[in-house]
């Protein structure tokens, strides 16, 4: 049967939105569950004034039996099975007779007892009562009140609407009442109306202006832009987030254009979008990479016959542009490299010291990367971009526009004169700024958002700053996946490790914390970040887990072992190779790694194995430096029939204890050697279950 | 529609609405937020509905009259009703309706902004109305001030008159806006603006507007002691207006910056309190 559930609220951020609707589905989702009712449709809708729920749900409870447990079985019933008093007291209080008892098999014994079937609720009266409980628990991610109601969402509710089979599904929270009322359109059609079934409340939103699903929304929005643009061969210059917004803060989208004078065209592209986009939420407009002097926006509106609406965005913008070419002029009258000394003003973090010491701490990590990676030539360039990348938190320009931080500095090096490789890597040393962003194009700008992402996660989890949870405030989650993503994509060749201490160093003895610990920590959160990136790309949860088991100080190395051992995967020797690794496992356990005296080698086999071993290791050390892990892992399966063989013929727990621990330590030796691949012990073969960890 | 009739229309709207209609404030504030009409009157239980102009000052926003749209001093109209009925938003553009504005050709969006003043441990919920892409008005559910969760939740309006003029007379520039019939915005506004954005920025003593900042901020704390707030609160008023000065003429590092804000805000939340102690508050 038919369910209805509107939330009719003040304008609410596209975010919450989003958050509201998921809470929703879930909640609800669980409350049928666990109620035992059908579920064959749930689905939610949503625009800034509305969190919407239609579904399709059983008509009633299943019925379900309950078992009802009284006294153990030794105290009802006499030696002779005659009821005793505890048997009748229980019968009759539980309004059963006594033949109804029946001896009940329980984890604590056996006990006396009966069935009885529950016969299910009506829906509607369930969710009557559930639906208070999950719309007042909705949490957002800033929440308000209003009013004098003692309720918290994330903006004022005014109405609620719920149907259940065509008729209203009565509750209240907070003095309001549900009712089958619908408003339209704020502006366009705000009279309200009521609704019988979903099919009214669809049509009547489409007849009172409101497009319920942001899908259609987006859609709209976007061909209505390529309706606009088309014969001028032009885009939009691609902007996720911003239509994402638009498509929720708007209930009927009306694409309009609008142009601003040439002048402002000498801005670049950049400073123009963002003076578009803050406070506006305009789209700027580019033909081969090419801004033009026009602009799209969407309005919530049917259209814009007097065109009003274009010429006050145009009138609007004019003046932002104004506003941003005095900044970008003003600016450009003082030099980074004089403004730069400005930089000990600005607070980077309260204990951590100003802009000008990260600044110092930035060029001692871009040269050191220069080093390990042997680009002297690069190494020039680095350390200037490193002097030059903070100093435009200091411009007009990024105090306006704030998310232009790094791009504004590289224009001004551009304007300038500093070579490119230099401007470059200021303009991009802050990507990737969300985790979907792109990265560094260049490499002075790879090794530059990579010193002062480390910078910056080293700093704050030396003076204790911790990712608990769903808080983060400084971004440590968000920083450390731009590590491994530039690492990863760069194919950079380091071990973290010294990386990490070179950063807590260049500290010098502002962090409280012991170094090692902060080193640990920082291991972890990358840990976890490689863990998400290779998940979120498809591979396997145990060959990761199997792969980071390992060690991750290598990131680059850590992903190509994965790719080898998930190439591993599909071929036929991956089952034994586990099953060797997991026979030498097994008999080690925790045994020490004996140093190997070959004279105690007796048996043929345990010759054979440790001559084996000794071949494959010389050939199989290299290849793993090389990161050749595919072919390492082929030579390493080599192994498998003199180890066969020596699980066959030779008793590893010999008597003899010096027997005993040479075979040991040649085992540890070949445990070892597998180490470098994989911890294959979290591998799961097909047909078996991983084992919980206790 | 001239300045002066915007301003009467929202008179007469806001009365109509059981507004009492307050006169400015006679010190200098960055925002109306900021007078003992709003402040006080919104952390007690008791029902309050104002309106009032308020010129508000922003002492580093100056351009010496040469930007067209901003300017230190600016005029700002005040609503504050509490608590805030269910119906507040249609008021709001029922005011706008009021003015002639016909919405039906114009876009009127309620963009997400929420709202903070550390200075007076103050903040909201709520957006920046926006009508054809231009900022008219701050529209706040007020949910804290001077530290004080309050309830009930008042809400608070705040229309920049400037800003709407601007739209209804469809002028690019601010200083050729109309006050009235026979006087214009530049006549009345153009020399203040210069000569105040040339104190404001050059001429400004710096040792002297520390010393001020020092005996209002004493004077304040004598004075929260004899439990005389309202003065008290004044005293914390021309504090946080020195302290824009001082940070107009760049005399303010960013760690200078917060303790100070930080001190300011510490004597109000004590005022605030004692305010609701008094009041029977918990």
């Amino acid at each position: 049967m038919e369910f209805l559930l509107e939330i009719f609220t003040e304008e609410m951020p596209s975010s919450h939105i989003k958050a509201g609707l998921a809470q929703l589905k879930e909640r609800l989702g669980r409350t049928l569950q666990v109620s035992r009712i059908d579920c064959p449709l749930l689905e939610t809708f949503g625009t800034c004034r509305r969190l919407v729920v239609v579904g399709d749900f059983g008509s009633r409870q299943k019925d379900s039996e309950v078992v009802v447990v009284g006294p153990p079985r030794d105290v009802a019933f006499a030696a002779d099975g005659s009821p005793t008093p505890a048997a009748r007291g229980f019968a009759k209080s539980q309004n059963v007779s006594l033949e109804s008892l029946e001896v009940l098999k329980t984890p604590k014994g056996e006990y006396v007892g009966f069935k009885r079937t529950s016969h299910g609720q009506a829906t509607g009266e369930i969710l009557s009562e559930a639906l208070p409980g999950i719309i007042s628990s909705l949490s957002f991610p800033k929440m308000m009140r209003w009013g004098n109601v003692n309720f918290r969402f994330s903006r004022p509710v005014r109405n609620i609407l719920a149907l259940w089979d065509g008729r209203v599904l009565p509750f209240s929270i907070h003095g309001i009442a549900s009712n089958d009322r619908v408003r339209g359109h704020k502006l366009r059609s705000p009279q309200s109306f009521r609704v019988k079934s979903i099919r009214e409340y669809q049509a009547g939103l489409k007849r009172n202006k409101v497009i319920l699903s942001a899908e259609d929304r987006k859609r709209l929005i976007l061909g209505q832009i390529r309706r606009r643009l088309g014969a001028l061969k032009a885009q939009i210059f691609p902007d996720d987030a911003l239509l994402e917004k638009l498509a929720y803060d708007v209930e009927f989208p009306y694409v309009f254009r609008g142009d601003f004078p040439r002048e402002y065209l000498r801005l670049p592209l950049e400073v123009l979008s963002a003076a578009m986009r803050e406070g506006q939420s305009l789209f700027s407009v580019v033909r081969e990479s090419r801004q033009l002097p026009l602009f799209l926006g969407v309005a919530d509106t049917l259209n814009d016959p007097k065109r009003l609406i274009r010429r006050g965005n145009e009138r609007v913008l004019k003046a932002r542009l104004e506003d941003a070419r005095f900044f970008w002029e003003q600016d450009l009258k003082m030099p980074l490299a004089q403004r730069a000394g400005e930089l000990k003003h600005v607070v980077f973090q309260e204990k951590l010291g100003s802009y000008e010491d990260k600044r110092v701490r930035l060029r001692l990590m871009a040269a050191y990367f220069c080093d390990r990676l042997d680009e002297n030539k690069l190494k020039k360039e680095a350390v200037q971009a490193a002097d030059l990348c903070k100093v435009d938190l200091l411009t007009e320009m990024v105090r306006e526009f704030p998310g232009l931080q790094g791009i504004v500095g590289g224009l001004y090096a551009k304007e300038e004169g500093y070579p490119p490789a230099v401007c470059q890597a200021v303009y991009e040393h802050y990507r990737p700024v969300g985790f979907e962003d792109s990265l560094p194009s260049s490499l002075a700008g790879a090794l530059l958002s990579l010193s002062d992402k480390i910078d910056s996660i080293v700093g704050a989890v030396g003076i204790g700053i911790r990712v608990t949870g769903s808080s983060d405030s400084f971004g440590l989650r968000r920083q450390a996946n731009g590590v491994c993503r530039i690492i990863l994509a760069r194919k950079l060749n380091l071990a973290l490790a010294p990386l990490l201490e070179r950063a807590v160093s260049a500290y010098g003895d502002i962090l409280k914390r012991p170094k090692h610990e902060i080193v640990e920590d920082v291991r972890i959160l990358v840990e976890q970040r490689l863990r998400f990136i290779y998940e979120s790309q498809g591979y396997r949860y145990d060959l990761v887990g199997a792969v980071l088991g390992a060690g991750f100080d290598n990131i680059y190395h850590s992903h190509l072992r994965l790719k080898a051992l998930d190439a591993l995967k599909k071929r036929r020797h991956f089952e034994p190779f586990i099953l060797m690794a997991r026979r030498v496992n097994n008999i080690l356990r925790d045994s020490p790694s004996y140093p190997v005296n070959e004279d105690l080698l007796a048996d043929q086999e345990e010759k054979d194995l440790w001559s084996t071993l000794a071949i494959v290791s010389d050939h199989a050390l290299p290849l793993i430096r090389a990161g050749d892990f595919a072919e390492a892992q082929n030579l390493i399966f080599r192994l498998q029939p003199s180890l066969n063989a020596f699980f066959d013929k030779v008793l590893v727990m010999a008597e003899d204890k010096a027997l005993r621990r040479n075979r040991l330590g040649l085992l540890a030796r070949i445990r070892q050697l597998l180490l470098l691949i994989a911890d294959w012990s979290q591998i799961v073969i097909e047909g078996e279950r991983k084992e919980t960890p206790a | 529609m001239s300045l002066q009739n915007l301003v009467m229309s929202l008179q007469r709207y806001w009365a109509d609405q059981g507004c009492y209609l307050a006169q400015p404030y006679d010190l200098e504030v960055g925002a109306g937020t900021m007078t003992p009409d709003t402040f006080f009157r919104v952390l007690d239980r008791r029902p309050w509905r104002v309106a009032y102009v308020q010129p508000s000052r922003r002492p580093a926003d100056g351009r010496y009259g040469e930007n067209p749209h901003r300017v230190q001093k600016h005029y700002q109209y005040q609503v504050i009703v509490k608590p805030s009925p269910p119906d507040i938003q249609a008021l709001y553009i029922d005011s706008l309706t009021s003015l002639g504005i016909d919405l039906a050709v114009h876009d009127l969006r309620f963009d997400e902004d929420d709202w903070e003043s550390p200075t007076i441990g103050a903040w909201g919920v709520g957006w920046q109305v926006v009508l054809d892409g231009l900022e008219i008005t701050q529209f706040t559910y007020f949910q804290q001030a001077g530290g004080i969760e309050l309830f009930p939740i008042p809400v608070e309006i705040t229309y920049g008159l400037e800003r709407l003029e601007m739209f209804l007379e469809e002028k690019d520039n601010l200083y050729d806006l109309d006050w009235s019939a026979d006087v214009s915005y530049r006549e009345l506004r153009l020399r203040e603006e210069k000569e105040f954005s040339e104190y404001n920025f050059n001429q400004a003593d710096i040792e002297n507007l520390r010393q001020s900042f020092a005996l209002a901020e004493g004077e304040a704390t004598r004075l929260i002691d004899k439990g005389l707030l309202l003065p008290a609160y004044d005293m914390c008023l021309k504090c946080s207006h020195l302290f824009n000065l001082l940070d107009a003429r760049g005399a303010i590092s960013v760690t200078e910056r917060v303790k100070t804000i930080g001190r300011i805000r510490a004597m109000v939340n004590l005022i605030a309190r004692k305010y609701c102690d008094r009041e029977g508050v918990s």
